[in-house]
């Protein structure tokens, strides 16, 4: 490791990490937003479940780089574009998602919602007051998965010349150079570990019961 | 839409099918890279997850463990790797491996120590007061009762696998990335979107393949037993 | 026979499972560990084969002290029933049966068929063999729990609340039958139960347990109603509920308990209460 180097190019450096998490955070934020309706669809319709579960199986299943290189002609953007990474990434997240978040309304139950409509709860209610807050804690895991997965995915984008801290796996692989990869996968890791702190602090505010499930798990 | 039927035009062409660099080739070294790596990850992580299910010890420092790999750049990994093994350079598909159990490893360690934890421990007692010995337990309870996880962690791992190993072409290596990369050094979308569909193709064959192995696989009493049908294994 | 001499049992945690007992379990009996939950009563049976040692003290059946056997063997030569069954979800009612004899190395032919007269002696149709768990009824699925135990003929059956989990009507007949199959099979049984009626039909000896095991009465069904050690096993067993009398109603003998409710009717004048 030669540190030389790093003061030397922080410059770039912030520049590249500030790339990745301008691709990174969309994705992030979307994925939630979309696959939390369509999990809900799916959990209360079997058909729409039929169809959904196995489509978010099916996109998962995607490579990422093949991903990267056949979005620009389906989108029509140009290959070196980030809106392809944002796409691709964000059909990821949404994969990931509705199939945690499925499985998270269905561990609700049919009874817990039976006894909030009985209770006097219309059903949009029952979602907002009773399936959601339920669902939070495995939404909440999900998308900790979600956010590590996708800043570990945006450096391949590096691969097609997209700028994110990628680009230093392979620039420092071409120079021979293991101090570059090493800022790069130290990089990585460091954005990960603070967008999880940024959400599992955004958790404990909107779901402030989880902690207290949570240490009487523990 | 017209790169679509440029690369399909490509895809068909038999001219490039044969050869060292043909797809055909390109496929095989790719599955190979895969299955060099699954085996690896399978040695590894079924051993370890079955140990932690079966007895609960360790089961922090593999959530931790396999937390921590996720996060972990698959690309940054690999090119790290490349350029400080004494062999990396030379020998390509070291690094390469090493990469791809790595990946491997987290999604069928989880499986395996979540399934075995989630079988019925009352099933597990009843077994063990009749006369199973811990051998026994594990090999006829505890691993036919979790198929469908393990089968679950297989896919998983499959997937990552098969789509990183698209990466391994940046160091030299053979594999279906190779497309991609070639044909982005000299601007040839054709091929580059050629490989692009190859590699998502053989992904979702293999993911269809494997929902396949699993009805064969998990036995009729176990889909009964967890009351899901053949169909709607989840 | 069985033998606890003077077991302590320990946890890593401090709680204190059972506290210095002692009990012999005659061979041919059925002796009934009857407590709360929490008492230590199945801890005190679990020792038996071995699912659980005791941290200090011996267990010993027929003078053999089961610290020196294989646990493993030992399982195997023991049967146990448990509340839930205990099953094997993904393995059908015959391969459930013939569990234990194929551990001991029989052929799959003789287990099997050792799995159908076992189907028989615990009343249920051959039709139910190739069935998995599941599709079982609560009732059938205990039956299945003692075939599978009784299936390399043990000397000793252990049994943990094994009717806990079945309705009222189904359990009354479990324990008739139960109670026909040890007419004939004369097992050595330790049966465990927090139902005191169960526990009276069922045991020739009756051991009301405290917490930590601790032994707050012994004696015969009718021993422990007749005279009570003290308000602990009164109260136990039911207190005013059993304190009965008879009155006159109608022309006829009514029984009624201490609080004024009426349990029964007295059916001769030899005084059997029904």
């Amino acid at each position: 490791m030669r540190f030389d180097w790093v003061a030397d190019n922080m410059g770039q450096i912030l520049m590249m990490s500030w790339a990745h998490v301008q691709v990174s955070v969309l994705p992030i934020f979307l994925s939630l937003l979309i696959a939390v309706p369509i999990a809900w669809w799916a959990h209360r319709q079997k058909s729409a479940r039929r169809v959904l579960v196995p489509i978010s199986g099916v996109l998962y299943a995607l490579p990422s780089l093949p991903l990267f290189v056949l979005l620009p002609v389906v989108l029509g953007t140009r290959i070196l574009d980030p809106l392809n990474l944002v796409v691709a990434l964000t059909l990821y997240g949404v994969a990931l998602l509705v199939r945690t978040a499925v499985d998270a309304f269905d561990s609700v139950g049919r009874i817990i919602r039976d006894d909030a409509l009985a209770i006097g709860h219309s059903p949009r209610q029952v979602f907002w007051r009773v399936a959601l807050p339920l669902a939070g804690p495995p939404l909440l895991a999900g998308t900790r998965v979600v956010s590590a997965s996708t800043l570990s995915l945006v450096s391949v984008g590096a691969l097609i010349g997209v700028p994110s801290l990628g680009y230093f796996f392979t620039n420092g692989y071409q120079r021979g150079f293991p101090t570059e990869i090493m800022v790069g996968v130290i990089g990585t890791v460091v954005l990960a570990v603070i967008f999880d702190v940024i959400i599992v602090v955004a958790g404990r505010l909107l779901l402030p019961w989880v902690r207290a499930t949570d240490r009487r798990r523990g | 839409m017209i790169q679509f039927a440029d690369a399909f035009a490509w895809l068909v062409d038999p001219a490039n099918w044969p050869g060292p660099n043909g797809i055909t080739a390109r496929i095989l070294e790719h599955l190979w890279y895969c299955l060099l790596a699954l085996v690896l990850a399978l040695v590894i992580a079924m051993p370890a997850g079955l140990y932690i299910g079966h007895t609960g010890k360790g089961r922090a420092l593999a959530i931790g463990l396999t937390g921590a790999l996720r996060a972990l750049p698959s690309l940054g990994l690999l090119t790290l790797l490349a350029v400080t093994m004494s062999l990396g350079l030379r020998l390509a598909i070291v690094p390469s491996t090493i990469v791809l159990a790595i990946l491997a490893i987290p999604p069928l360690l989880a499986a395996a120590y979540s399934g075995v934890e989630a079988v019925d421990p009352d099933v597990v007692d009843g077994a063990r007061a009749s006369g199973l010995n811990e051998w026994q337990i594990v090999g006829r309870v505890e691993v036919p009762l979790a198929a469908p996880l393990l089968v679950g962690g297989l896919r998983s791992a499959v997937l990552q696998v098969i789509a990183t190993a698209t990466l391994s072409a940046f160091l030299g290596l053979g594999g279906l990335g190779r497309f991609i990369l070639d044909g982005q050094a000299v601007a040839d979308y054709t091929r580059m979107l050629g490989g692009a569909i190859l590699v998502i193709a053989l992904a979702l064959i293999l993911d269809g393949g494997i929902l396949l192995l699993q009805r064969w696989l998990v036995p009729s009493g176990v889909s009964i037993a967890l009351g899901t049908g053949r169909l709607e294994g989840r | 026979m069985i033998r606890f001499d003077h077991v302590h049992k320990e946890y890593p945690d401090g709680t204190i499972a059972v506290d210095d007992f002692t009990l012999e379990v005659p061979s041919h009996e059925v002796v009934v560990l009857l407590g709360s939950s929490g008492c230590g009563k199945t801890t005190l049976m679990r020792m038996v084969n071995r699912m659980v040692d005791p941290s200090s003290g011996s267990v010993s059946i027929d003078g053999d002290d089961v610290a020196h056997s294989d646990p493993v063997k030992l399982r195997r030569s023991i049967g146990y029933v448990m509340q839930s069954g205990g099953l094997l979800p993904h393995r059908t009612v015959v391969d459930n049966i013939a569990t234990v004899p194929l551990l001991l190395g029989a052929t799959r032919r003789s287990a099997h068929a050792r799995a159908s007269e076992l189907l028989d002696l615990v009343g249920l149709e051959q039709s139910v063999a190739k069935r998995y768990p599941s599709q079982l009824s609560g009732g059938q699925r205990q039956r299945i729990g003692v075939a599978r135990a009784l299936a390399s003929d043990p000397n000793i059956l252990l049994m943990d609340e094994p009717f806990g989990a079945v309705d009222p009507v189904v359990r009354a007949e479990l324990q008739r039958e139960l109670l026909h199959l040890q007419n004939e099979l004369a097992k050595t049984i330790l049966f465990v139960t927090h139902d005191v009626d169960e526990a009276f039909l069922l045991g020739q000896q009756v051991l009301v347990l405290r917490t930590g095991a601790e032994v707050a009465q012994h004696g015969s069904p009718a021993n422990i109603l007749l005279d009570p050690a003290d308000d602990f096993v009164a109260n136990f067993i039911g207190g005013p509920r059993r304190h009965l009398r008879t009155e006159m109603r109608d022309g006829r003998h009514i029984v009624v308990d201490a609080a004024g409710h009426v349990t029964g009717v007295l059916q001769d004048d030899r005084g059997a209460a029904g």
